[in-house]
């Protein structure tokens, strides 16, 4: 039962940061119709740049800050060189390769710089020694404040989607951005700010996710971009409720799954999910269905 | 007042709008009169922004707008409803109607737009809470109209709003486009396949083919020539 329970902690605030990741594929995906495969490289920027300050003796929160900016900076600088040029030919599948070539760059960038060994992340927040105890099962404060923070994170991104002006001209835009522009919405600042906070949540997501598994290296972005993807896929594409879903759902199973049997199993579960989910709901549990006029 | 001096527009070597002068009277409503294929729509799309025109100019009551982009052109009065009943399908009919007030940030009271929203249109009031998307083809009309002219602008494109929906909404709808044109001496060109029916509303009018201004009068001379016209440049007669 204590295993259980803590698999399950871990699996919850994995699954939340999951979530997060997912949040910030999805709001650049609405504006644009681009999945940024460079997200998980910005996520190890953002620890990167993070437990390499504090290791130079800077304070937590200048450390973090510095890293939350750098990261929401790439973002604008992945969407000026390797999405605008590209969205110039209507159809263009090169942002594929435009934007794992930037993932691939930064994470080299960070190799050459940083040296290719996993870095000990340092504690954030809280230590890794508190502990809380819940039915009998001692649960680290860190599991917990990584949950918190990253449900907290996604229910406000919700509510500004779904209850304020600049939500509402956030979804138009990403339902017919043409249209938008005629309503008077700034379509090109929309989609920098979308960017922009995008590269927040993915700064955010990858100091949670380090402070959980305590390292970071050049290489850990992918892997964990990867899984966010089959959660957000899973939760549907157009629903920031259902990254949140589709991420607990897949943290946990692969918590349980890699304490229960072996962790190597993990991977293989989340994709029996995502071909178990997309085969009898294309459109992800909460997506919509897209209809595409032609 | 609207005009429009030697516009161009081109989808690479395709020229959709060859040299088109025209203009559209306050208070009056002007047809833009052509088969599928004329140029119309994109006509329109250039006068909004959406399209950039290659070459001409695009004034409204004196001022060039031409080097504007759509959501400037938004903001100062131009609005355009598209073909093809574009709307938000995902937000609801008041969130549609928040959406198009906002961001065109115009002068006066949103709550007091609303409500001569919902007076003009009863039916919007009843669904204000429902997805757009869920409307009939004729509630979805009325969310458009009113969408393009609740914050009053001084120009209205309406890219042939009569398409597909019933005769007795297509009255109600054109009786709403008129009372808007006269009362606030306002610019209306809208677009017709059907040169009867253009007729009906319209002060004044052009027929486009391939592009051009092949004929251009009011509503008498249209009238008379409507026959003609019809054969000569609609391919189909309404």
């Amino acid at each position: 039962m204590d295993f259980f329970i803590q698999m399950l902690a871990s699996g919850l605030s994995v699954g939340a940061v999951y979530a997060l990741v997912g949040l910030g594929l999805n709001l650049t995906f609405w504006t644009t119709r681009v999945l940024n495969f460079g997200q998980g490289a910005v996520l190890m920027v953002g620890a990167m740049v993070t437990a390499v300050l504090i290791a130079s003796g800077t304070h937590v929160i200048f450390a973090v800050a510095v890293a939350l900016l750098t990261a929401a900076f790439i973002l604008i600088l992945i969407e000026a060189l390797a999405v605008r040029p590209l969205a110039k030919a209507t159809g263009s599948m090169g942002w594929i390769v435009s934007t794992l070539g930037a993932g691939i760059l930064l994470q080299g960038l960070a190799s050459w710089r940083f040296g290719t060994q996993a870095v000990a992340f340092p504690d954030v927040l809280f230590s890794s020694a508190d502990t809380v105890q819940f039915l009998g099962a001692y649960i680290s404060v860190q599991y917990i404040a990584v949950f918190v923070i990253s449900v907290l994170i996604v229910v406000l991104m919700e509510l500004f989607l779904r209850r304020s002006t600049w939500g509402y001209a956030v979804r138009a835009v990403a339902h017919d951005n043409e249209f938008a522009a005629l309503l008077g919405i700034p379509v090109r600042r929309v989609v920098l700010a979308s960017f922009m906070v995008s590269g927040l949540l993915a700064g955010v997501a990858g100091i949670l996710v380090s402070q959980v598994s305590g390292t970071v290296d050049p290489g850990f972005g992918m892997h964990l971009l990867i899984l966010a993807f089959v959660a957000t896929v899973v939760g549907g594409m157009g629903s920031a409720f259902g990254s949140l879903v589709g991420g607990l759902l897949l943290g946990v199973l692969e918590k349980l799954v890699g304490g229960y049997w072996s962790p190597a199993a993990a991977e293989i579960v989340a994709f029996i999910l995502l071909v178990g989910v997309l085969t009898i709901r294309p459109q992800g549990l909460f997506g919509k269905p897209e209809a595409v006029k032609v | 007042m609207l005009e429009v001096r030697n516009l161009q527009v081109s989808y690479g070597a395709i020229e959709a709008v060859r040299d088109v002068s025209l203009s559209a009277r306050s208070g009056h409503i002007t047809a833009l009169i052509g088969a599928n294929g004329a140029g119309k729509s994109s006509l329109m799309r250039a006068i909004s922004g959406v399209t950039p025109a290659t070459s001409g100019q695009i004034l409204v009551n004196g001022r060039d707008i031409t080097r504007l982009k759509p959501h400037e052109r938004a903001r100062v009065g131009v609005a355009h409803a598209m073909e093809g009943r574009r709307i938000l399908h995902q937000h609801t009919v008041e969130e549609n109607l928040v959406t198009a007030w906002h961001f065109r940030k115009p002068p006066g009271s949103f709550k007091q737009a609303l409500e001569k929203v919902y007076s003009n249109f009863p039916v919007l009031a009843e669904r204000r809470r429902a997805k757009a998307g869920t409307l009939s083809g004729g509630q979805q009309q009325m969310l458009i109209l009113s969408m393009a002219t609740q914050h009053e602008p001084p120009v209205v494109l309406l890219d042939e709003p009569s398409l597909g929906l019933a005769p007795i909404i297509v009255t109600q709808i054109f009786e709403y486009i008129k009372a808007y044109s006269a009362e606030g001496n306002r610019v209306v060109l809208l677009s017709e396949q059907m040169a009867t029916l253009a007729l009906k509303v319209a002060d004044y009018g052009y027929v486009l083919k391939h592009g051009q201004v092949v004929f251009d009068g009011d509503r008498k001379q249209l009238n008379d020539g409507v026959a003609d016209l019809s054969s000569a440049y609609l391919g189909t007669t309404g």
